[in-house]
């Protein structure tokens, strides 16, 4: 299993949570075995973090169906999120290393998962349409997106203004 | 151009997906605006923080190991889809001492495996200090080309050994040059390569006795080693373990000169 870290970080950022990533990578990886006579030639990195991604789809239905958001444009935005952080809070416990990983955790789904397959796996678009199931032109929408929104976060935000704070 | 469109294309600039035409026209626009500039900067300044503070999960070793048993179970039915049956006692005799065997070789690979690494740390840890000096110096080459034929006679003509060179620009890794480095009090022939926006730095020395294929992280750096074609390649960069373990193994493939 060459691609296991690559499938382990994905589950990891898509659950937020340790254990129930190594439940998703397991099935996932129950699901490859069977079918690695379908993988030819093809990039076996991208095909196992497309089962990976759909595993975490299944598992999310039965375990956290209200993190599932229909894309009809605006509803990613609306949706609410149940694990998302409070930033002031977690802002004036963690160090300014921590903030960073921890607004990209609070990203919503759809966004968090093309965020995560471009800057960490370093997927192309290409790629990263493939495995999500998207056109091209959603993928670049969603990254512009999901980069936009570490950009206005307000955990950079509360941090900066605590450091300045702390310079003054 | 003006500004709405250039801004898609920042954006595509800084992933690295433009073609040659759109690369020049981002680069042009660049030029004459500054507002385009600092949108730049602020992509670039946001995709450099969040590789470096944005973690990169690792596989526990636990689910390794599970994944690894599954797989041998996997291949086991696939090869012997029947297994012969047997008592049920004798079956409980044998996969005790197949546990006990598995978990004495399990004892074994992992104490030699630390005693490896620890050897090999070192060195790791000084290859990628020179990789992050390096960097810093804006990828100091001594010899930039992206024609092996002649980075190769540069290096052998000041080391006691020719390191083979490769260019795999087709596979989009590009040669761009080399270097001498002091790697482990030796001197090493250092060849640059670059994988989209990523430098990758190969360390290259004769085969020497003891060193074991490792792969580790220092400070957010990839380190990747393998030994192959009568020498021991040890690739240090930013990119993905995955891509750069791939990468070493690649080149210490004893191919031949292409």
């Amino acid at each position: 299993m060459p691609h296991l870290d690559a499938g382990y970080n994905l589950a990891r950022w898509l659950t937020r949570n340790a254990s129930d990533a190594e439940d998703v990578v397991q099935d996932a990886c129950v699901r490859a075995l069977k079918y690695i006579g379908a993988l030819r030639d093809g990039d076996a990195r991208s095909w196992f973090l497309t089962i990976v991604r759909h595993a975490f789809y299944d598992w999310c239905k039965r375990n956290r169906p209200s993190e599932i958001v229909r894309d009809d444009g605006t509803a990613i935005d609306l949706a609410a999120d149940p694990m998302a952080i409070d930033p002031e809070q977690a802002a004036s416990r963690m160090s300014d290393s921590q903030v960073l990983a921890d607004a990209v955790a609070a990203l919503p789904l759809p966004y968090r998962e093309v965020l995560v397959l471009r800057e960490l796996e370093e997927l192309s678009y290409k790629e990263i349409a493939r495995v999500a199931d998207l056109p091209v032109g959603t993928v670049m929408s969603r990254l512009a997106r999901a980069r936009g929104l570490l950009q206005r976060s307000p955990l950079l935000h509360a941090i900066r203004g605590r450091t300045s704070e702390g310079d003054r | 151009m003006n500004c709405n469109e250039a801004a898609t294309l920042v954006a595509r600039y800084v992933d690295g997906e433009v073609d040659d035409l759109q690369r020049r026209t981002i680069e042009q626009h660049l030029r004459t605006c500054a507002n385009c500039v600092a949108e730049h900067q602020a992509a670039l300044a946001l995709r450099d923080r969040v590789r470096a503070e944005v973690p990169y999960h690792q596989a526990p070793p636990t689910l390794r190991e599970r994944v690894r048993a599954m797989a041998a179970e996997a291949a086991a039915a696939a090869g012997a889809p029947r297994p012969r049956p047997l008592r049920e006692r004798w079956r409980w005799l044998i996969s005790g001492a197949v546990a006990g065997c598995a978990a004495t070789i399990m004892a074994w690979t992992v104490g030699t495996t630390v005693l490896a690494w620890h050897t090999n740390e070192d060195v790791a840890a000084e290859a990628v200090a020179m990789h992050v000096r390096a960097t810093l110096n804006n990828h100091l080459i001594q010899v930039a080309s992206s024609d092996q034929h002649t980075v190769k006679p540069w290096l052998s003509a000041r080391l006691d050994y020719s390191p083979p060179v490769r260019d795999f620009s087709s596979d989009g890794f590009t040669l761009n040059g080399g270097r001498l480095d002091m790697l482990d009090k030796q001197r090493v022939a250092t060849l640059v390569y670059q994988y989209r926006l990523h430098m990758i730095d190969v360390f290259v020395r004769p085969e020497t006795a003891g060193a074991a294929p490792t792969l580790h992280t220092i400070r957010g750096f990839n380190v990747a080693h393998a030994t192959g074609a009568g020498m021991d390649w040890l690739a240090v960069s930013d990119v993905s373990a995955d891509v750069l373990k791939a990468f070493v193994e690649r080149l210490a493939r004893d191919e031949g000169a292409p």
